[in-house]
């Protein structure tokens, strides 16, 4: 977790803004966002927000959190890709980096995407409905995965903030196993998880939030990433366990005793 | 699917995974930067390979390089497998992709590291 006394010691007298991601998208770990306003309040500096990961799954107050800017995306909310949003407070100084018309108050040359805008608006008009039903029945889902998986794999743990978290994700360590390995054996499953780590021809990169939180190698190589959402249901979580149980059973038993 | 139906099968089922204990050869070999670990264990009886088993830590390919290494090197004789090569792996995969190759190269290098601990200690009984 971001700690907000870092972001005060990293404020210079030429700091122009604080800009941080509300969410982390491989752990889902919620930043205190409200805490760091109010430190960017009481020192004068522009806050925005990169909500592109909590825009429609958890509350937030721009008034409240003291946020300047915020940006968020039409295809994390179940709506159009290619639109996303930037909500910007009045009297926010901002200059436009997109030249050549006189579009959206001069802030943005181009021609506007209508159909991509009116799709937007709806997810955003939907999420607002759904949003804390859908939460509930969506952290439930994936403390039922993680309860479930905790309980057959032996040597597993759950990355990112225990209860500070986004209600979809889960990111999960299998220890000596390699993520890949996992992934593959879950898509010939029907199964679309993402890995922590990636081994492409040369070398293989842990992932560096991984790392950055102190996850020790051995765990961080087998780093596999569920997304659980508004069509994920209690059958499909079981189906999950029980496959990633099976997965990575016969994936250890191939494994080099003591392998890093 | 960028995997064949051979290599699916391979990983999903993997062929003589495991340890051997007193296995009259083992080797090992790893794909530097990637961390890909194989190592073989054989059997060998008159000269030729009785038994093998492997121990695999990586990718997908990895595991089933290894896997079909144990079946495709049944039988043959030791200084045949000193001198495997990944091509002969990678062929009995029905290919691997250019970024997963390594897979067979490491699979390779650990029969030959096998094999040529088997043939090593052979002679080192002859002459003991």
């Amino acid at each position: 977790m971001v700690d907000p006394d870092d972001v005060r010691r990293a404020l210079r007298p030429d700091t122009i803004a604080i800009s941080i991601m509300h969410a982390n998208s491989e752990v889902g770990t919620i930043q205190p966002v409200r805490a760091i306003g109010a430190l960017a309040r009481e020192a004068g500096v522009p806050f925005h927000v990169d909500a592109v990961q909590t825009f429609g799954k958890v509350e937030i107050d721009v008034d409240a959190m003291n946020i300047d800017a915020l940006s968020f995306s039409g295809h994390k909310i179940y709506g159009p890709k290619g639109i996303a949003g930037l909500y910007i407070r009045r009297g926010t100084k901002m200059v436009s980096i997109q030249h050549g018309g006189e579009h959206e108050r001069r802030r943005r040359a181009g021609t506007e995407n209508v159909p991509g805008i009116v799709g937007l608006g709806k997810a955003v008009e939907v999420r607002a409905r759904d949003m804390k039903t859908e939460a509930e029945a969506v952290s439930a889902l994936r403390d039922r995965m993680w309860e479930g998986i905790r309980a057959r794999v032996p040597e597993v743990r759950l990355n990112g903030h225990p209860t500070e978290r986004l209600p979809g994700t889960a990111n999960i360590c299998y220890r000596n196993v390699e993520s890949e390995s996992i992934v593959l054996a879950l898509d010939l499953k029907g199964i679309a998880v993402s890995a922590g780590s990636a081994c492409t021809a040369g070398s293989v990169e842990p992932s560096h939030v991984l790392v950055a939180m102190g996850v020790p190698l051995d765990w961080a190589m087998g780093a596999v990433r569920s997304s659980l959402g508004r069509s994920t249901t209690a059958e499909d979580v079981d189906y999950v366990v029980a496959s990633v149980t099976e997965a990575v059973r016969r994936i250890r038993q191939a494994m080099p005793v003591g392998a890093a | 699917m960028r995997y064949s139906p051979t290599l699916v099968d391979h990983f999903l089922n993997p062929r003589n995974a495991g340890l051997m204990r007193e296995a009259d050869g083992s080797g090992s070999d790893e794909y530097a930067g990637c961390g890909d670990l194989t190592r073989f264990y054989l059997r060998v009886r008159e000269g030729h390979l009785a038994e093998a088993r492997f121990q695999a830590y990586g990718c997908g390919p990895t595991i089933a390089a290894a896997s079909v290494a144990t079946e495709l090197a049944a039988g043959r004789a030791v200084e045949d497998l000193a001198t495997l090569k990944a091509q002969e792996i990678e062929d009995a995969l029905d290919g691997l992709p250019e970024d997963r190759k390594h897979a067979a190269e490491v699979a390779a290098g650990a029969m030959r590291a096998a094999a040529l601990d088997a043939l090593r200690r052979r002679h080192g009984n002859r002459e003991a």
